[in-house]
């Protein structure tokens, strides 16, 4: 068994030796009401993840997704009261139309991703401010409750985020495993020009990865605008670094063409551990950037193919 | 003084360099030619240490060498002129000249600009270029470049102890014929500083450079030829070796083609800079090969017909509908197909299977609603290997590992499969060993037989001859002549060299 073949079983593996380290660290994590409103905790995380997962894996990256998150948040806090449920319906198109923009400058203007997505990002979190009037807003409890409970609530012990988690994990399955979208998009990372040669619309399928992203990142900021009942600016400050960890630790790597959103799952429970883990090893919060900025440094180094770089800048 | 013994080269799946004895004098200039994938660039690649042999010696002056890269052999005092321009065009000439051994002229972590500009001017009297050398580097012609490239590599003189090697691949490929003429008064002028290897495709400047001339085929050099020796023809007949068996290309299959059917039409097509005017008509099972050197419009004629590329004037009509919008897409819709040259980095998605790379052109006709049906993509991709004898372990299988021809395979069955009429193919058999060349043959009579139409851009003049019913020679990027291929009646590689070069 050589390292190239186990490359694939590293996510798990490393899931596996964090949750047994941490759980005889303290036998109390290993508890399943702890494991469970752990994995509840980092749902907007995750899908947030989810949808960057996407972005990467044709290669490019989505570096909007916090502050499409942030954005979210306030236009989920300002127009619940006007809009009803329809609030919702607005976020993720919103966020999709916003993610095609980014795919339109990235893929149409031949503006890196990193770069066009960085630029939009910034629109939404001077919308946000605008919106926002710069201040936190809070939502109405009883009709958040009344609309929005259902996202937030537990059936038994099993948090409802997690039923989110799961339909929204399996629809992302779906697409990549099962429709000609995600078929294009594994083409596109592994081998555009191929892909282009076959005659596939690869600008479409491009723009298509961004839509998705940002639509993942609208719903990511509407649970966890419902979460806190309210929305502010910079108040989903600290997932973007997360979330991109999350990605690449799960094993889809910068370069794009492998893995993908199971591997992200993988990845999310990853960084809910070493996020637990912090805790208990009483790493301050503001500290933990710092943890996931040397986690991603080195998940870059070890996932990234560099048989198709061949110059770095 | 310098000499390779029997070195040797393997790759997967292909025997590069068989046995090669090679030797250079002091002052001498070394002609290497061949057909592509004869072997010459690997030879160069061992010499100037950018592949390591896996078997055999290098010696120099006697003694034996081994270099893991360029830069050791290069400090053995073997320079390499590249074909493709090595310099940085937005440094100067000096600049460039001395890159990377800058550390001479610096004195107090600072550079002594006059300094190097004084050393520059000294290397480049040595080419007989006059300029100064602190002009912008893309500001000068084609033909200064490669004298400045020329004048890098002989400060080698200064810093290398011994004689000096210098290769010089395709060195006159885009020079004018003047040109030409004075980059061989100064390598002539040269040789009392240094031996030159010497690679060209144009046998007739190499037979006038050079002393002695290697003649490789299939990995082996096959003669070695004095200056005055021999005739073009000789030498032509050495490269291409055996007597072109018709059995190889299949020829008995060859049929006449449908006149009636046109299913391809060029008229008047241009591209700025690369095709002129071209016009062709390819009709139902014909196959028609373009010919002609390196650069001379033939694969642009062939991204033109497959929509990557928009032409500025002349129309092209695929099965009668005048082509209106330029995209791959349009054209796989319309029933063209295209295998390109570059297999690893066009042809197929390495990391996706067989069965995915079979189907990425046709995913509209495996799903509904953009759900694909995996498991009839899976039953097409079976029915394939089994039809072509794919070497591959199940449809699920890798295709980046698998070997080339098996690669090719893939390529070819998944525009096959989907059912195009008309097919583009960009140098099919490049890199493959002679069986799956064999088979890729065979693939076209098929072809042939159903029907298709086929635009080919051969790997050798002879496979061209051997394959096609018509021939067509693009020069600069411009028809020159056409010839009929009919089996016993084949135009000879005499009659298409002449119109070529």
């Amino acid at each position: 068994m050589d390292l190239q073949r186990l490359k694939p079983h590293f996510p798990w593996i490393t899931l596996v030796v964090l949750v047994a380290f941490v759980g005889i660290t303290d036998p109390n994590f290993l508890k399943p009401v702890n494991l469970l409103s752990l994995a509840g905790d980092i749902v907007p995380l995750f899908i947030m993840a989810l949808g960057l997962t996407f972005a990467i894996y044709i290669g490019g990256i989505d570096l909007s997704a916090q502050s499409m998150a942030n954005m979210i948040t306030v236009v989920a806090s300002v127009y619940l009261a006007s809009l009803g449920l329809w609030v919702a319906a607005l976020c993720v198109v919103l966020g999709f139309g916003l993610g095609l923009l980014s795919g339109f400058i990235t893929t149409r203007m031949f503006v890196p991703s990193f770069i066009s997505t960085l630029a939009v990002g910034g629109v939404c979190f001077s919308v946000a401010q605008w919106l926002s009037g710069n201040r936190a807003l809070n939502m109405d409890a009883e009709q958040r409750n009344a609309l929005f409970g259902w996202m937030i609530g537990r059936t038994g012990i099993i948090p409802n985020e997690l039923f989110i988690a799961a339909g929204l994990l399996a629809i992302c399955l779906f697409i990549e495993r099962r429709t000609t979208l995600g078929r294009a998009l594994k083409a596109v990372g592994a081998g555009e020009m191929a892909a282009a040669a076959s005659g596939l619309n690869v600008t479409r399928y491009k723009m298509l990865a961004f839509a998705i992203s940002g639509a993942m990142a609208a719903i990511a900021g509407l649970l966890f605008s419902v979460k806190l009942s309210g929305g502010a600016p910079t108040i989903a400050n600290g997932f973007l670094l997360p979330a991109i960890v999350a990605v690449l630790v799960g094993g889809t790597p910068l370069t794009g063409g492998v893995g993908g959103v199971l591997n992200t799952a993988i990845g999310t429970l990853i960084v809910a551990v070493i996020r637990t883990s912090m805790l208990y090893f009483g790493v301050q919060a503001t500290q933990q950037q710092m943890v996931f900025g040397l986690v991603l440094i080195v998940a870059i180094a070890l996932t990234i193919d560099r048989s198709k770089l061949r110059t770095v800048k | 003084m310098y000499q390779l013994k029997a070195v040797d080269k393997k790759f997967p799946g292909v025997h590069a360099l068989k046995s090669v004895d090679f030797e250079i004098k002091r002052g001498e200039i070394v002609g290497l030619v061949g057909e592509n994938g004869a072997g010459k660039s690997t030879l160069m690649k061992v010499i100037y240490g950018a592949y390591q042999p896996d078997g055999g010696t290098i010696a120099i002056g006697g003694k034996p060498v081994r270099f893991q890269n360029p830069r050791q052999a290069m400090e053995k005092g073997i320079g390499m002129v590249f074909q493709e321009q090595s310099l940085i065009p937005n440094l100067t000439v000096m600049e460039n000249i001395y890159l990377g051994y800058e550390q001479q002229f610096v004195r107090f972590g600072v550079i002594n600009w006059k300094a190097m500009a004084a050393a520059a001017r000294k290397q480049l009297a040595k080419v007989k270029l006059d300029i100064d050398p602190a002009t912008i580097t893309s500001a000068l012609s084609f033909a200064q470049r490669q004298l400045v490239e020329l004048a890098k590599v002989l400060t080698l003189e200064e810093r290398v102890e011994g004689d000096l090697v210098i290769l010089l691949d395709e060195p006159t490929s885009v020079l004018a014929e003047d040109e030409v003429k004075m980059l061989f008064a100064i390598v002539r002028d040269l040789t009392k500083r240094a031996s030159f290897i010497f690679v060209s495709h144009r046998l007739d400047e190499v037979m006038e450079l050079s002393d002695r001339i290697y003649v490789m085929k299939d990995g082996a050099v096959v003669d070695v030829v004095q200056q005055g020796g021999s005739t073009v023809e000789q030498i032509q007949h050495k490269m291409v070796g055996r007597n072109v068996d018709r059995e190889y290309y299949r020829e008995q299959r060859q049929k006449p083609f449908d006149a009636a059917k046109v299913l391809l039409e060029m008229d008047g097509v241009s591209l700025p800079g690369r095709i002129k005017d071209i016009s062709l008509k390819v009709h139902a099972g014909e196959v028609l090969c373009l010919v002609g050197t390196e650069g001379s419009g033939r694969e642009a004629i062939l991204r033109t017909i497959y929509g990557m590329r928009t032409p500025v004037a002349g129309t092209v009509r695929i099965k009668g509908q005048t082509v209106t919008s330029f995209h791959p897409q349009a054209a796989v819709t319309a029933g063209v197909g295209y295998v390109p040259r570059e297999r690893k980095i066009e042809g197929i998605v390495a990391g996706m299977s067989v069965f995915e790379n079979m189907t990425l052109s046709q995913m509209g006709r495996y799903s509904r609603f953009g759900v694909l049906n995996v498991a009839a993509e899976r039953a097409l991709a079976r029915d394939w290997i089994t039809k072509l004898s794919i070497k591959a372990h199940t449809e699920h299988a890798d295709c980046g590992n698998l070997s080339g021809g098996n690669q090719q395979k893939v390529v070819l069955s998944k525009w096959r499969s989907g059912g195009s009429e008309i097919m583009l193919l960009d140098h099919p058999t490049r890199g493959l060993d002679i069986g799956a060349k064999e088979d890729v043959y065979e693939m076209i009579r098929d072809m042939s037989d159903d029907g298709v139409g086929v635009v080919l851009v051969a790997d050798t003049l002879e496979e061209a001859i051997g394959l096609s019913h018509s021939i067509i020679v693009v020069k600069d990027g411009a028809i020159q002549q056409r010839f009929d291929c009919q089996p016993g009646a084949k135009p000879t590689l005499f009659d298409l060299l002449h119109y070529m070069i």
